[in-house]
């Protein structure tokens, strides 16, 4: 279908994209590597509990952790080998994981499921086999797709998101340049799950090959998206593509929602016609201090240290190596992390890129206010944060409803770690409740 | 990978734009209605405008000097020091000097005017904790306070060179205790015409506010650099018209068109809802309220020039500061998403328990 332009708009910051150092890499496979550390806690939710012993051999596909409860997913081995260690071990984002380690064997022995065939394409089915494949959601979050995707109010619109609005990421806009096709199938497989009919792909306006590309299918409404952060996020998105809003502490499946990133429609297509559970992902490796900028397809559970090793190495030293994007990524203070099924970047960023001014008084200039998709006052909670008062600062920051996209903080001309605040606050609130 | 790298919470990248080029940007917004004042006032106008930020840095560098840590270590680390002050320089005593230099006539003596920079510095911005912690306006309390201890040169003679030409001839200067505001607000008349108001030309007033021209071209520049919004002194200054032809209306007086216009751009209104409403510190931060802050600021400033028959911007500015603490803790913009919901009549009882538990709360 046509590409329509999107009616509703919110403000939101402009960083510069720096999508050109990485998206017209096309994408490689890089070689399986000699272990991996595949961390049990792939999703929100509850960690998946081993059920792999040390020693055991375990093939492509096989299951090592099962889903701990409905909010949680199965966790398989990445590579073919022998299962050497299970320990507890600090991952990315700070907290304790536990992690599964399999040294790989060189063999490619594959224990996938059956492939559905078109006769089996019941809504159960896609739904079951999401569910066994451990399909998480791959924008970032990791929600597990098959509780999105069994929503308890009725829905009537599917929202595929290749937004991308994060900065120097570009590994969802090169799946859609070379996976158009896996990407379609996968978000009607998805909708026929859900009942529904209405396909909306939302693209921001900065990759007009990718919005071609999906002109070509006639039950896909294409969307082109302003360039604006955080138009990825999940209730802007779905703001812009329909006009709808989500209440707050609302699921999107509330207003008649669900939205899927393009990588989770295309896991969801190759485990449904391959039956390929989750084993790789798409990685951009970018930033002005990696020799060669690429678009990998990751094992999960690889070493951060390897990938960027396959793509040369550092060519400056970096004053900042971030997982994910620079906006929500974390800041990693070691390469000794293992990649996530949600991992979906990894910058090396020079001292001129993450270069961070010391904070300075803030002026109440109000540009963080103007710039939140969630019509926050971000101001108030760093003000009441920093003297300590957490109550005050969730009453006068609404800071309960941020969505941490970092755009207050982007902008603030006077440098205040102002989701410090924010995330502070959240997390004193957590504790009292 | 050695101990180089730096962890923080995201986001990783940052926008250019930093306090100090926010406060660059007002200053060449100044620099019209600066350059404006020296064409019209000339050398008058150049002393005052020299010694008030002359007088506004050092002030800043002398608090700085004795406030912050030791004062004999300080002493010992002078260099040291100086380099501290520049890197946290931020050009905000620069814009205050700048502005109170352009609000006050340019009768005033070069100490007057550096008493009323040291006070804007010293009393009103540094002692309540520096850039961004002020209370009110410092510059609109620097001029109040000017107002009140040189009454005599505030607003007395006024040399206007350019508008001696045409207005009066001779030697140059007007003799005159008014300005036309006063003589508006006084028996209604004036002998300007409204180009001469819009212009600054033949009229007498403060140094930066008599050309309005200049302050449209200023405002005009902090509008495209998105340092204000265009709706703010839009809002302030059209709802002191609106009610200054109000007022006018209703008391019968001939031509009240002509006269709210001419009192809208005369005196410091333009001005001050451009460059001293709108600064940051001391206006509302969330929408609503900055709608609320103009609101009252226009109808405070048409209502008291109208019954007091005086000057009140800076008066009204600073009452506008001040209600601004209390607008930012009732005026919260509601989330996005945010439904209302309808409240339900709670027993009373519960009611009751509520307003126990909240006086406990009190007394904790």
């Amino acid at each position: 279908m046509k590409a329509v332009k999107c009616k509703a708009f919110f403000r939101g910051v402009h960083p510069h994209d720096m999508k050109y150092l990485s998206n017209k890499c096309e994408t490689e496979v890089m070689p399986a590597p000699k272990v991996v550390a595949v961390s049990c806690s792939q999703s929100l939710g509850r960690p998946a509990v081993p059920v792999v012993e040390i020693g055991q051999d375990v093939s492509i596909g096989e299951v090592i952790a099962r889903q701990d409860g409905a909010i949680s997913s199965d966790v398989f081995a990445s590579v073919c080998g022998k299962v050497t260690d299970i320990k507890d071990l600090v991952g990315a984002s700070g907290a304790t994981e536990k992690f599964i380690f399999i040294e790989n064997d060189g063999r490619e022995d594959k224990k996938y499921f059956e492939p559905l065939k078109d006769e089996d394409l019941t809504p159960q089915n896609i739904k079951q086999r999401i569910r066994d494949c451990g399909i998480v959601g791959l924008g970032g979050a990791g929600f597990p797709v098959a509780i999105k995707i069994s929503p308890k109010s009725p829905v009537d619109t599917l929202i595929v998101n290749g937004a991308e609005c994060e900065p120097y990421l570009t590994c969802d806009h090169r799946l859609m340049l070379e996976h158009t096709d896996e990407i379609v199938r996968g978000a009607r497989y998805i909708a026929k799950s859900l009942d529904v009919t209405n396909i909306i792909i939302g693209i921001e306006a900065n990759k007009p090959d990718a919005i071609a590309a999906f002109e070509k299918y006639d039950d896909i409404q294409p969307v082109i998206l302003k360039r604006r952060y955080p138009m990825g996020g999940e209730k802007q998105l779905i703001y812009v593509c329909t006009g709808r809003k989500v209440g707050l502490g609302k699921l999107p499946a509330d207003s008649g929602v669900v939205v899927q990133n393009v990588a989770t429609c295309f896991a969801s297509c190759e485990a449904i016609e391959q039956g390929k559970p989750h084993v790789e992902r798409i990685i951009t490796v970018t930033g002005k201090a990696v020799n060669t900028p690429k678009n990998l397809w990751v094992r999960i559970g690889t070493s951060i240290k390897e990938v960027v090793d396959y793509c040369g190495g550092e060519k400056v030293k970096p004053l900042k190596v971030v997982q994910g994007g620079p906006m929500t990524g974390i800041a990693l203070s070691t390469y000794d992390v293992y990649t996530h099924k949600t991992t979906s970047g990894i910058l090396l960023m020079t001292p001129e890129e993450a270069k961070r001014d010391d904070p300075t008084p803030c002026l109440n200039c109000g540009k963080c206010a103007e710039v939140c998709p969630m019509h926050l006052l971000p101001m108030n909670t760093a003000f009441y944060a920093t003297a300590g008062d957490y109550e005050a600062a969730a009453k006068f920051g609404n800071t309960l409803s941020c969505i941490e996209c970092g755009a207050c903080d982007y902008i603030c001309p006077a440098r205040r770690p102002l989701i410090q605040s924010i995330r502070a606050t959240k997390a004193a609130m957590r504790g009292k409740k | 990978m050695d101990n180089t790298v730096i962890i923080s919470t995201p986001p990783h990248v940052k926008s250019r734009r930093t306090t100090k080029m926010i406060m660059l940007d007002v200053i060449i917004a100044l620099l019209p209605c600066t350059a404006m004042g020296l064409a019209y006032y000339r050398l008058d106008a150049f002393i005052t405008i020299i010694t008030s930020v002359l007088a506004a840095v050092i002030c800043e560098f002398i608090y700085y000097f004795i406030a912050k840590g030791g004062f004999a270590r300080k002493c010992k680390d002078a260099k040291q020091v100086c380099k501290d002050f520049l890197h946290q320089f931020d050009f905000t005593s620069i814009v205050t000097g700048l502005i109170l230099a352009l609000i006050v006539p340019s009768s005033v003596h070069f100490y007057e005017v550096m008493l009323g920079s040291a006070f804007s510095i010293i009393i009103v911005k540094m002692l309540f904790g520096g850039t961004g912690k002020n209370l009110v306006n410092p510059a609109a309390t620097g001029r109040v306070f000017m107002l009140l201890c040189f009454s005599a040169t505030m607003g007395g003679i006024v040399t206007n060179a350019i508008g001696a030409v045409g207005a009066v001839g001779g030697d140059g200067v007007i003799n005159t205790s008014a300005t036309v505001l006063t003589e508006l607000l006084g028996d209604g008349t004036t002998n300007a015409s409204f180009l001469d108001i819009f212009l600054g030309t033949g009229i007498t007033g403060s140094i930066g506010e008599t050309c309005k021209l200049a302050i449209i071209v200023g405002g005009l520049y902090l509008i495209i650099r998105k340092v204000i919004k265009w709706w703010q002194p839009v809002l302030y200054i059209g709802v002191s018209f609106l009610m200054t032809l109000l007022l006018y209306g209703c008391d019968g007086t001939k031509n009240f068109a002509m006269m709210a216009l001419d009192q809208t751009f005369s005196g410091g209104l333009f001005f001050g809802a451009v460059f001293m409403a709108t600064d940051y510190v001391t206006s509302p931060k969330s929408r609503s309220g900055q709608i609320i802050y103009y609101v009252i600021l226009g109808l405070l400033t048409a209502l008291l020039r109208y019954f007091t028959g005086v000057e009140v911007v800076s008066f009204v500015i600073m009452i506008g500061n001040i209600i601004t603490h209390l607008l930012d803790r009732y005026c919260i913009p509601h989330p996005f998403g945010y439904v209302k919901v309808k409240k339900q009549k709670a027993p009373k009882a519960d009611k009751a328990a509520a307003k126990d538990a909240g006086a406990k709360e009190g007394t904790k």
